[in-house]
């Protein structure tokens, strides 16, 4: 008995000490003012290697910034809260966010894990800049505080439909993954193609996370298209791509922004992949400018190659410009949110000048056509 | 009909492979009355352990496809055996006399160690098996592809199911395992050693789920540290279906899983596959609560 009254004492005044040290800690350790910046990515789950690639990226500008001394002798402090690239987790990861104090948010990469968790960043007045989220209704709902770097289905769909219709192709099949992005990006892109009389001959999903879509290929088939639209992941379009090649059948896919991974050629094959076509805002290797050829260098020194895709490079973009807010006086969310509205024009990110109209959107033709070569590049088409 | 027909097959091959991890679940079931969820994660391991040794060491090129598969399956169900073996040892045995709950937490608990291990040590993206590794070899029939890879995942999951219905129900072995599912207590008394027995299932059951892994690698050429998640889900959904603790029914159930999937998909819609082929597994449920095969040869496991 006496033991555990010792035991439990002794717990007490150890707890006692770490939260005391918690509380004392940043304050004596750096007299200067912290600014938090939360980072929302999926560092876990389906979605790892963007979530970490996220952390990767904004870790090096974080540095940067620390290290110029732009902030006037205060110092940035990044705060990481894993998603999981699942809506559940991300609302739990949003609250932890907003009650460790957090200035703005950079994140996320799904747009149904960004859904879940703009609420709570609304109610708590936190800027939050999305990253890879580029379902149309995120910035349709009049939040105020709610900016992403990445452009929308919308634009992305009439890019898909025009570039559909100036490379020739007439009998469009359209698949989707009813994930919000796919689903959305499919819609879009089959009500352009149908005002201009091109009606798709299929149109229907699969279930991400499977394997096997030797069915849906063969009932694709049984419809003879001259092409496929996929609107879902890269993991999936490459399976279609490698099921597709395992049947001979050399039918053209074109894909959204989503199959913008370099790990598609691996995981489809070189053979498989060559000749496929998609859509997306220009990849690390095509950012040309000094800054962006700047950053990769110190990120392939850091981690031995670039980033594999460019939503973790727009995740960079969401920190700078929130970054660029700061430096420029911004000291509380409403600042920053007022900066990024109104003050903010043309800031040149590592993916281009950056603006945002008044729903936080970005302003700009961000998307270019890509096609695998037969060396599993993917070469920028005019 | 020859699109009905490819449908069928499809359905085969996607279903042989549930059935190989139902197995799994379904003889730890039989002796433990224990739900291994961490079986799913040996599934991965074996995709990994055969990437290890296909892609990471080559073997394709340095032994040719034949050789370097054969060798691969061995290797690949001995690590998973001996990872099944280990598992059982620290997470299970221990807790053979405590209460139920205290194992299935422990089997989660082992299941979540397996996958962030796996994600450490091969990291998360998705890993690739090369398309090369097998010769692309089409068969057309009827204006209907079929590729032959397609074939020998069927094959040698039918090879391997059968190896091991001989093996039950023909060996001393076997009548063991068949003894200690029907009553541990009277099997004991019978001079069956039981812990032989759990053990040999700890063996048998991760090898066959690693085989499925390194099958689904080959075939499908892409894994990642969670697809254990979804055919675990679905391995054990056919174990239950067939009559979990029954090994025919464990294969029953994870065939007609595949074609209940394919048929859906086929026929019905693609976005509604995992609806229709849950509903009708709602409706067996519903009409044989224990299962396909489970009441008809219960009493020989």
């Amino acid at each position: 008995m006496d033991r555990g009254v010792i035991g439990v004492s002794l717990a007490m005044i150890l707890g006692l000490t770490i939260s005391l040290m918690a509380v004392a800690g940043p304050q004596g350790a750096q007299a200067a003012d912290i600014v938090k910046i939360g980072v929302m990515a999926p560092t876990t789950g389906p979605w790892a290697t963007e979530g970490q690639d996220m952390v990767k990226v904004i870790e090096i500008l974080t540095e940067k910034v620390n290290s110029s001394g732009s902030l006037k002798g205060s110092a940035v402090r990044l705060v990481i809260g894993d998603d999981g690239g699942n809506p559940k987790t991300a609302a739990l990861a949003a609250q932890r966010l907003v009650t460790s104090g957090v200035l703005a948010v950079v994140g996320t990469y799904g747009s149904a894990v960004t859904e879940a968790s703009q609420d709570i960043y609304d109610e708590a007045g936190v800027v939050q800049v999305a990253t890879g989220s580029t379902s149309i209704r995120l910035s349709e709902k009049g939040l105020k505080r709610f900016f992403r770097t990445c452009p929308r289905d919308d634009e992305q769909g009439r890019v898909l439909a025009a570039k559909v219709k100036s490379l020739g192709f007439t009998r469009p099949a359209i698949v989707h993954d009813n994930t919000s992005y796919a689903r959305g990006l499919a819609d879009e892109t089959r009500d352009i193609l149908r005002k201009a009389g091109q009606k798709e001959v299929y149109f229907d999903a699969i279930n991400p996370g499977e394997r096997d879509f030797a069915v849906v290929l063969s009932k694709i088939k049984a419809k003879d298209p001259d092409v496929i639209i996929f609107t879902g992941y890269y993991p999936e379009a490459a399976l279609i791509l490698r099921q597709k090649a395992g049947l001979g059948w050399n039918v053209p896919i074109i894909g959204g922004d989503a199959t913008n991974n370099r790990s598609l050629v691996e995981l489809a094959g070189q053979a498989a992949a060559a000749g496929y076509y998609f859509v997306s805002p220009p990849g690390p290797g095509d950012m040309k400018s000094a800054a962006a050829q700047d950053f990769f260098k110190v990120y392939e020194g850091k981690n031995g190659g670039l980033p594999s895709s460019v939503w973790s490079v727009l995740a960079g973009d969401a920190f700078s410009v929130i970054m660029d807010a700061v430096i420029n006086g911004a000291e509380d969310s409403a600042a920053v949110a007022t900066y990024l509205h109104n003050t903010l024009k043309d800031y040149p990110g590592l993916s281009g000048a950056i603006s945002f109209n008044e729903k936080g959107d970005r302003v700009g033709e961000v998307y270019r056509l890509y096609r695998v070569d037969d060396k599993g590049q993917f070469v920028l088409q005019n | 009909m020859a699109h009905f027909v490819e449908q069928i097959i499809y359905g085969l091959t996607v279903g042989s492979v549930y059935a190989l991890i139902a197995l799994g679940y379904t003889m730890v079931y039989g002796v433990m009355k224990l739900i291994n969820f961490a079986h799913g994660e040996l599934f991965t391991l074996g995709a990994f352990v055969g990437f290890f040794f296909l892609v990471t060491l080559d073997w394709g090129g340095v032994f040719g496809p034949a050789l370097a598969i054969g060798l691969t399956i061995v290797m690949v169900s001995g690590s998973t055996a001996l990872a099944g073996h280990l598992l059982e040892r620290v997470a299970y045995r221990p807790l053979r006399h405590s209460d139920r709950l205290a194992a299935v937490v422990s089997a989660l608990g082992a299941s979540i160690f397996l996958q962030n291990v796996i994600m450490v040590v091969w990291g998360a993206q998705y890993r690739a098996y090369s398309a090369s590794l097998l010769p692309q070899v089409i068969w057309r029939v009827a204006g209907q592809s079929f590729p032959l890879i397609r074939l020998f995942v069927f094959l040698t999951a039918i090879l391997v199911m059968a190896g091991l219905y001989l093996f039950i129900n023909h060996t001393r072995l076997g009548l063991a395992i068949r003894a200690a599912a029907i009553d541990q207590g009277a099997a004991k008394l019978m001079g069956v050693d039981v812990r032989k027995v759990i053990a040999v299932v700890f063996i048998i059951g991760p090898a066959l789920g690693g085989l499925a892994g390194l099958l689904v690698g080959v075939y499908y050429g892409q894994i990642n540290f969670n697809m254990g998640q979804l055919y675990g889900l679905k391995a054990f959904t056919a174990a239950v279906i067939g009559g979990i603790g029954n090994i025919p029914g464990a294969m029953v159930g994870g065939l007609l899983l595949g074609l209940l999937e394919t048929l859906g998909d086929a026929y019905v819609s693609g976005a509604w596959k995992d609806a229709i082929a849950f509903v009708a597994l709602i409706l067996i449920l519903v009409f044989r609560p224990t299962g396909i095969l489970r009441e008809r040869v219960a009493e020989k496991l």
